[in-house]
């Protein structure tokens, strides 16, 4: 399955968000988006998922999701949103109990993905027991268990340090490299956009519309080898961004 | 001419002031606080008081209103105050236990052909029989609390009709006012009431009286008291007091337990009683119940010793007084005169 | 490196620290033994009048008077009827208005202003008319608990639901849960801590409440026996019946605070 954004444009009251936005997501690929803070990278995320409405255009899915995806467009959110009350097989649990499945055939899954996330040993923990970076690996478990057709993932770094964050970009690769999956992947850092997406798109500061899609032919799994050109990539992101990111900048909020 | 009329009127006053002061003995005014509660049967506080009594006897009284007769008695017992009114009561019982109070004179009782606390009984209780207070036995009654002076009437009724207390269910509302909710409502059967509120609800139908509280014999519902300490310390001043407070009675008598005598003269006490009693109300509002509340109140504020004994020894009886005291350790002779005292 | 003498070392004064409580068990009771003590030999030499406070140890003997007379149970076992009748209707009645003002925007419009303006009502001052809407029996004994435990918990439970993190439901909703299963399984849950610290409010005003509900016309209860023994003057039993209070007081907020032990154990 492939999403098509659709010249889609928002607007919150009278303020535009975004403006024509048209792109295609293809499957097994990573799409990256960046722009500067404000540029509505999260609110295109939303729209993309279906969690609000875009003002003009539409959000297509071209083809079918796969027959065993039980959430086709399913979310990773920068904050991990885990249940705290929950373990974390509970917090897995909690997004299969709607599906009908038998206990069994539920625990199979649930084992499955904290195989696949490196999570077998700790799940009867709580949340509030884990680091950071083991946080968003439950949350990316919860996602894999409803086996989506695309992941929709909200600057899912973003709260962890450095040194974590480098660990679970590998850990994402080499997820990928196993098991291709289509994401769609916000981030304000261009490092990750790099190392991670198949197509990066550079979105303009408010109103969001798109300066440049940048497109990298780079396999994933070798990129950590490729540094000097990776760079070289990241200064040209670089270069689109900086004359946006600093208008941005200045301007008031809310102005 | 204007100044020295004025010169001439203060030398009169003066004089006056002078001839008062040596009338009264030598002495200067004392100041003394007395407890009262703005009901009619209070009235000779506000008779003796307004009509300069006190000040006669050289006592500079000083009026302290409450709301309900147990925290006068408290604060008597704590010095707070000099003296007070109160029926016998649990309470008060307990708290002269501790050796603080002394009762020095006999004021409300109830006495055949006076108007004194009606038995009532709700429409519904009523219709279903019960139409004396004998036939209370095996009903509900209202009281305001466990030890209350409805209590002991309660007593007094199974005692006259020969059923015991647990023939009837006892409802402690804390409140008068509850007590006539719950008796008008039908949820309890009877209850005794002032005449002032039991006429009129009986006249309006919302209750019946089935009987008269005097009708049951004597009973010596409030009392004049005062610290053990004045008794012991202070009794020229108390006799001054007792002095002033008869002159009170005395006038009340006169005009408020014949009020058809004399129409002039009812009509200013009743005017006088007014500032003190449903104050909140017009005059012309106020005055039927004034007058209907006026009780009967012992000449000379004599006081029915026998009836004190019989208080204190049914509350010792029910368990609700604890104490080796007797009769004679409740009362002050000496301040006025006591009757029907046991041999 | 500048050319001179060399500086005296001294170490940088510490001025963190305080502001961090933490549990010292042994000054609790300590202190209550203390100040009993000291109450009773007041009141052995005279200092304090039997007038003003009873010894505890009379407060003591009067308790023990009421439970060889057997009453003890009897009033106890009253006043707990109440409580727990009152208590949890009005705790299941709060909960349920409480969740609907929390979860829809026109309940919590129809609900919100009134609970603002019954709330504050003391519901003593409506004994009269409690009287006449449930009569003098067991129900306005309960009614007035009912309602003295009803608001508190409606605004508990709202204000609980209100502080669930928006974003936890959002997950929920892009999960594609049911909208029971949101409910059930996300907002609920995470109202739950402030739902129990609302418990323990209610259970102390409910408590408050037993002395008010009991004033109409009870035979036996707790609060009934205290009303008695002020009525009486009776300081002694006045005292051993606040300390029944003060005891079940204790023991519910003990309860309280296992059952939020075991029920959010997920804090650590």
């Amino acid at each position: 399955m492939d999403l098509h954004l659709s010249h889609v444009s928002h607007r919150y009251g009278g303020v535009e968000v975004l403006d024509d936005v048209d792109f295609t997501v293809a499957q097994g690929h990573i799409v990256c988006i960046i722009g500067p803070s404000g540029c509505g990278k999260s609110t295109l995320l939303r729209l993309i998922g279906g969690l609000e409405k875009p003002s003009a255009g539409a959000v297509l899915q071209l083809g079918e999701p796969p027959a065993d995806s039980r959430n086709p467009l399913t979310y990773i959110f920068q904050d991990f949103a885990l249940l705290p009350w929950r373990t974390v097989r509970g917090n897995v649990s909690l997004v299969l109990e709607d599906h009908v499945l038998d206990q069994g055939a539920r625990a199979a899954i649930i084992d499955d993905v904290l195989r696949r996330t490196k999570l077998s040993e700790f799940g009867d923990a709580f949340p509030r027991q884990l680091s950071g970076g083991m946080k968003q690996r439950v949350a990316i478990a919860r996602a894999l268990s409803v086996n989506p057709a695309c992941l929709l993932m909200d600057e899912p770094l973003s709260a962890l340090d450095s040194q974590t964050r480098e660990l679970l970009m590998d850990d994402l690769i080499e997820l990928w490299s196993r098991e291709p999956f289509t994401a769609c992947y916000v981030t304000h850092n261009l490092g990750e956009a790099v190392r991670l997406g198949h197509k990066v798109i550079v979105l303009s500061r408010r109103p969001g519309r798109i300066r440049e899609v940048v497109d990298i032919d780079l396999p994933l799994a070798g990129r950590s080898a490729e540094r000097a050109s990776l760079e070289a990539l990241q200064e040209r992101l670089w270069r689109l961004m900086r004359e946006e990111a600093l208008a941005a900048d200045q301007e008031l909020a809310d102005a | 001419m204007q100044v020295s009329s004025r010169i001439r009127r203060s030398v009169i006053c003066a004089a006056i002031v002078a001839a008062g002061a040596v009338s009264g003995g030598a002495w200067a005014q004392e100041k003394i606080t007395v407890g009262a509660l703005r009901f009619t049967s209070h009235a000779p506080t506000f008779i003796a008081y307004e009509r300069g009594y006190f000040k006669q006897e050289g006592l500079d009284v000083e009026l302290k209103f409450f709301q309900a007769a147990q925290p006068v008695a408290v604060a008597i017992a704590s010095g707070d105050i000099d003296f007070g009114i109160t029926a016998l009561t649990g309470g008060y019982f307990n708290l002269a236990d501790k050796g603080a109070l002394k009762i020095v004179g006999g004021l409300f009782a109830e006495k055949k052909g006076y108007k004194g606390m009606a038995i009532m009984a709700s429409n519904k209780a009523y219709a279903a029989g019960m139409t004396s207070p004998a036939k209370i036995k095996g009903h509900s009654v209202a009281i305001t609390q466990v030890g209350s002076s409805f209590h002991f009437m309660t007593g007094m009724i199974a005692a006259k009709y020969g059923f015991a207390m647990s023939d009837v269910s006892l409802k402690p509302l804390q409140k008068v006012g509850s007590m006539i909710g719950a008796v008008k409502s039908g949820q309890v059967d009877a209850m005794m009431m002032v005449p002032h509120v039991a006429i009129p609800l009986d006249k309006a139908k919302a209750a019946k009286i089935i009987g008269w509280m005097s009708d049951l014999g004597p009973y010596q519902v409030t009392t004049i008291f005062t610290s053990t300490r004045n008794t012991a310390e202070r009794q020229v001043q108390v006799k001054r007091f007792m002095r002033a407070y008869k002159k009170g009675i005395a006038d009340y008598r006169a005009v408020m337990l014949n009020q058809k005598k004399d129409p002039a003269a009812t009509e200013a006490m009743v005017k006088l009683i007014h500032k003190y009693v449903y104050a909140d109300r017009p005059y012309e509002k106020a005055a039927p119940g004034i007058k209907a509340g006026a009780v009967y109140i012992n000449e000379g504020a004599a006081l029915d010793v026998g009836n004190v004994k019989k208080q204190l020894d049914w509350f010792k009886a029910q368990g609700l007084v604890k104490t080796k005291m007797t009769y004679k350790d409740l009362i002050a002779t000496g301040y006025a005169d006591m009757f029907d005292v046991p041999k | 490196m500048p050319e001179g003498p060399v500086p005296q070392a001294r170490s940088v004064a510490f001025r963190g620290g305080g502001f961090a409580p933490r549990p010292v068990g042994i000054v609790g009771p300590i202190v209550f033994v203390t100040l009993l003590l000291l109450w009773e030999l007041g009141s052995r030499t005279g200092w304090i009048s039997a007038l003003i406070l009873p010894a505890p140890s009379a407060a003591l003997g009067a308790l023990e008077d009421l439970y060889r007379s057997g009453l003890l149970f009897k009033h106890l076992g009253a006043s707990l009827e109440r409580l727990v009748l009152g208590w949890c209707l009005g705790t299941l009645a709060g909960i349920g208005v409480g969740i609907s003002a929390g979860l829809f925007s026109l309940a919590r419009a129809g609900v919100v202003p009134l609970v603002s303006a019954i709330f504050p009502i003391p519901k003593i001052a409506l004994l009269p008319l409690f009287i006449i809407w449930f009569g003098i029996g067991e129900a306005s004994k309960v009614a007035t608990i009912f309602f003295g435990v009803f608001f508190p918990t409606v605004i508990a439970v709202t204000g609980g639901i209100d502080n669930v993190d928006r974003g936890l439901v959002r997950m929920g909703q892009s999960f594609g849960l049911r909208w029971s299963s949101v409910v059930r399984k996300i907002i609920l849950p995470g109202a739950l801590p402030a739902i129990l610290s609302g418990f323990r409010i209610t259970a102390s005003i409910a408590i408050i409440l037993l002395v008010a509900a009991e004033m109409i016309g009870a035979e036996f209860g707790v609060g009934a026996y205290i009303l008695m023994a002020g009525n009486l003057m009776a300081t002694d039993q006045l005292i051993a019946g606040v300390a029944i209070l003060s005891a079940l007081g204790l023991g519910v907020g003990w309860l309280i605070g296992r059952a939020e032990r075991f029920l959010l154990r997920w804090r650590g």
